[in-house]
């Protein structure tokens, strides 16, 4: 994937120094990290590790008060209009779906692209129609949020964030709120997805999907970063790992 | 259990065959044991509860069909329905109310199903209402009439009741009057009590003249045993003596009247020439006076007591309905030819409430007196409550007022639902099965009240001329303040709400404290204040109509109630909702309106409603400021003399009618919170 622009070694997200507190309790500690374009990124760690809130700190639906993140080659932190310019080019799926429960299926994820990008109503359908055939739902475009499985709805919610061509997916926990059985359609998607050149940054306990699609694991804990490696690296038994990296990988199995 | 057990698992394979529960576990029996009588204190809420509605229930549909007198709403059905609102322009009312009605047929077809019981049911209605008072009309005679013929004045206290020896009546051209003397109140004290009017008025007078002379002869025979004795001093002795003079020289006493005893003279005569169509003399058991009417006008009974003993003779008649007497303000009549047929100004109608013929002349006069007309139909009905003779003169007068516009409404709501049907058909929607008609009917509801509200308030010109908003009144009036309440204080409530969760503190604190002082005020203050303190601010703001003043009272008062709902519905988003919005890049206000207003107005649609149904019985409010809206017009109407103490009948009346609209509002609302995200999700228009 071309990274439009920017020079191939020039990192598509950068994060320097990034500090955030929740009132008094410090949530993100001097975090820095960069992610190259077309790379997948899996982040991993206890909850409150601080993983949710540093992708949700890059396309700012929560602000950091300290350090600098670059997206895209802007700095998020500056200004709201900055802000817009790198949401509709970062898409993000939710632990929760958030899909709009009083819009169907179909119009859940052309709102995007019609609104913030004004691409014609039936252009928007058909790319929307698309994309659905692609996360393996098409029969589903007239049908309400409400009336799919948790699979479905995870799955039209990657089509919507796909719907704005983000050169970034964020992903924040997609299979959590999932049954077992449809955690592995989603996965699907997620995996076809990786193969496309499209930028990955996922927050999962899926430890499978780790190890199989990441280029890079990046372990979190107590808000801050602890540890990154290849997956075979970061989850090989045999190398010497820091202790809250062999307390957390022992505690998975 | 053997060995086996151990190895492999236990199959449990006989089948328990699948059988019907219990009969005390389904149905009605299992119902009415779960829920009516479950523990002693169920059964005995139940029962209370059964009791103590079965005697209400009786009592008031007891009340409904003997004793209530309905002729004030079945005479005064347009003022409850329209006020004062010029009869020349009352097309323009009927023009709106089958605009709403084939509306409300469109949105049916678009977003409900066709319901054959509804149409079974509103078919029934119609064809009852043509059927059933033509059915009554034809196989009930009018209930007899009562009037009484005497030959005293009757004195009590202060007041003289002399006998009318002359009454009017309306009659039409070949009817048939038929007077005699009524059988029965000889001796049936009840029945004579009961009877109103002048008979009514005599025989009670009658009665309690006899009373006091009674307590007068005791109080003589008192005196003369005291004047016998030597006890008293001279000056006692003088008053007693005064005293029994004045009781000495009244008239001896009877103990009862000779009621229907003594013969009465009757004559018929036409009005316009004083001549006698028919005259008898009719005693207790014999003679009726049968006279056929020759035209079309006022009559006059004369009854007189035959002989000289005083006597009062309760008169039977068919043939003399009561009457009322209606004012009307016409506007210049007008012919094909452009000629003037009638000048504008006041009209004097008298109609016979039986069966509402009408006629505009003067009503007879001798010696430059009016003479009287029976003015109250429960005549017909004293001492004698009589099921067919209610039918005949309430239920059928009201249906046939009802049965043209029950049809009319019926044509309007199938065009509206066959205007859907065929948009649906001609220009089917690509995706959704009713779209089309879902957009148009969308459409209607929006323009329905704006179209009748300009038809009804006018443009000016010489088609629709700008009426007086002094004379809307009744149903309409109320009406008016609900629909525009509704569709101004929604938008203003919204906004309210937005603002006060605004991010901007002044926005925020403005909404705050707007919504938090109106809520502490009452809304017959704010009211009052529309009406008297606003013109003080600017003598000009008088000027402007009070109904209007009233509706930005009632708009102003209830988008604070409706600003605190929505915030509500706002509230119970999920944060989720408004984060992934941002997340695809949409601005803050697109995120309000296509996100979170849409869910929040849906998930306090309850609330919404609620506001609307206690905004749309809060404007009877304004009957305080002078408005005359159903409460106003009930207020007025029972006010004139004539109706003096049908006041249960009115206020029930506009009961019903409050009930039957807050109901519907309430059931329509039960039926889209139903419909859920499945029928009611945002149509793509």
């Amino acid at each position: 994937m071309t990274t439009n622009g920017h020079a191939p070694d020039q990192p598509i997200i950068e994060c320097r120094n990034v500090n955030k507190w929740y009132g008094e309790f410090h949530a993100l500690r001097d975090v820095s990290l960069s992610v190259q374009p077309s790379e997948v990124v899996v982040i991993i760690g206890p909850s409150g590790s601080g993983k949710s809130t540093l992708i949700r700190c890059i396309n700012q639906l929560e602000t950091h008060q300290e350090g600098t993140i670059i997206v895209d080659g802007i700095d998020v932190g500056q200004n709201s209009a900055n802000i817009a310019a790198v949401r509709s080019e970062v898409g993000m799926v939710f632990q929760q779906f958030n899909l709009f429960p009083h819009l169907s299926v179909l119009d859940n994820i052309t709102l995007g692209p019609r609104e913030v990008r004004h691409v014609r109503r039936a252009i928007a359908e058909r790319k929307g129609l698309e994309l659905l055939e692609r996360v393996g739902i098409p029969e589903k475009a007239h049908q309400f949020p409400g009336q799919l499985s948790g699979g479905q709805q995870q799955r039209v919610a990657i089509a919507r964030a796909l719907a704005m061509e983000p050169k970034i997916l964020l992903f924040d926990e997609p299979t959590s709120a999932l049954d077992p059985e449809m955690i592995k359609e989603v996965l699907d998607v997620m995996r076809e997805l990786a193969g496309t050149g499209i930028t990955m940054l996922v927050v999962t306990h899926e430890m499978g999907f780790a190890r199989e699609v990441a280029d890079r694991v990046l372990f979190f804990d107590q808000g801050r970063l602890v540890e990154e490696g290849t997956p075979e690296v970061l989850f090989a038994r045999n190398l010497k790992h820091h202790p809250r990296t062999d307390a957390f990988l022992m505690n998975l199995l | 259990m053997t060995m086996e057990s151990n190895l492999a698992p236990t199959i449990y394979d006989q089948e328990p065959e699948r059988r019907s529960p219990p009969l005390l576990e389904i149905g009605v029996l299992a119902w009415m044991r779960q829920n009516l009588f479950k523990t002693w204190i169920d059964t005995l809420v139940t029962v209370v509860a059964f009791l103590v509605g079965i005697s209400v229930i009786t009592a008031v549909i007891t009340w409904a069909v003997r004793d209530a007198n309905w002729y004030v709403i079945i005479y005064n059905l347009r003022l409850f329905f329209v006020g004062r609102y010029p009869v020349s322009e009352e097309w323009r009312v009927w023009a709106a109310l089958l605009l709403f009605a084939f509306t409300g047929g469109a949105a049916w077809a678009a977003w409900a199903r066709a319901s054959r019981r509804a149409v079974i049911a509103a078919v029934v209605i119609v064809v009852a209402s043509f059927i059933i008072p033509t059915v009554i009309v034809q196989t009930i005679p009018l209930p007899y009439a009562y009037f009484a013929a005497g030959n005293i004045p009757v004195t009590s206290g202060s007041s003289t009741q002399t006998p009318q020896p002359q009454v009017t009546f309306i009659g039409a051209a070949g009817e048939t009057v038929m007077i005699r003397v009524a059988q029965g109140y000889e001796t049936d004290d009840v029945a004579l009590s009961g009877l109103n009017s002048f008979a009514d008025d005599v025989t009670n007078l009658l009665r309690a003249n006899a009373q006091t002379r009674l307590t007068n002869d005791q109080r003589a025979v008192e005196i003369n045993a005291a004047l016998a004795g030597d006890l008293l001093t001279a000056g006692q002795r003088q008053r007693l003596e005064r005293e029994l003079s004045r009781l000495t020289s009244l008239p001896p006493v009877t103990e009862t009247y000779a009621v229907n005893q003594a013969p009465v003279d009757v004559r018929v005569l036409r009005a316009s020439t004083f001549e006698p169509v028919g005259e008898a003399s009719l005693t207790l058991n014999g003679g009726e006076l049968i006279v056929t009417l020759p035209e079309t006008g006022w009559y006059i009974l004369e009854k007189l007591a035959a002989d000289g003993a005083e006597s009062v003779t309760v008169l039977q008649t068919r043939g003399l309905y009561p009457l009322f007497e209606r004012n009307l303000i016409r506007s210049q009549q007008v012919d094909a030819a452009g000629n003037i047929t009638a000048a504008a100004g006041r009209v004097n109608q008298y109609v016979r409430m039986s069966d509402g013929v009408t006629i505009e002349e003067v009503r007879p006069r001798i010696d430059g007196t009016d003479l009287p007309f029976n003015g109250i139909i429960n005549n017909q009905l004293r001492g004698q409550s009589d099921a067919a003779g209610y039918a005949r003169l309430f239920l059928a007068p009201l249906l046939q007022q009802i049965s043209i516009p029950a049809l009319l409404i019926g044509i309007a709501v199938t065009a509206g639902f066959g205007f859907s049907r065929l948009a649906d058909r001609l220009a089917p929607h690509p995706i959704l099965p009713r779209g089309t008609s879902r957009r148009n009917a969308a459409w209607l509801i929006v323009a329905a009240p704006i179209i009748a509200i300009v038809l009804i308030y006018g443009l000016g010109g010489n088609v629709l001329p700008v009426t007086e908003t002094s004379l809307w009144g009744g149903l309409l009036l109320t009406l008016f303040l609900t629909i525009t309440g509704i569709t101004l204080s929604f938008p203003l409530g919204v906004l309210l709400a937005l603002g006060r969760r605004s991010s901007l503190p002044i926005v925020s604190l403005i909404c705050t404290v707007y919504i938090e002082f109106v809520r502490g005020v009452p809304l017959i203050t704010v009211l009052f204040i529309s009406q008297l303190l606003i013109p003080l601010v600017d003598p000009r703001l008088a000027e402007f109509p009070n109904v209007f003043r009233a509706t930005i009272a009632v708009i102003l008062f209830s988008a604070a109630y409706l600003a605190e709902n929505v915030r509500g519905g706002l509230q119970s988003i999920p944060k989720g909702q408004v984060e992934a919005a941002r997340a695809l890049g949409l601005p803050g206000w697109r995120i309000t309106w296509s996100i979170t207003l849409p869910q929040a107005l849906r998930a306090v649609i309850p609330a919404l409603v609620g506001q609307f149904i206690s905004l749309y019985k809060d404007t009877s409010l304004v009957a305080i400021v002078g408005l005359t809206d159903l409460t106003g017009i009930a207020e007025n109407v029972y006010a004139q003399t004539e109706y003096i103490g049908l006041r249960r009948e009115g206020l029930l009346f506009i009961a019903v009618i409050y009930f039957v609209v807050s109901f519907s509002m309430a059931t329509l609302s039960r039926r889209i919170e139903r419909s859920g995200a499945g029928v009611l999700r945002r149509a793509r228009l």
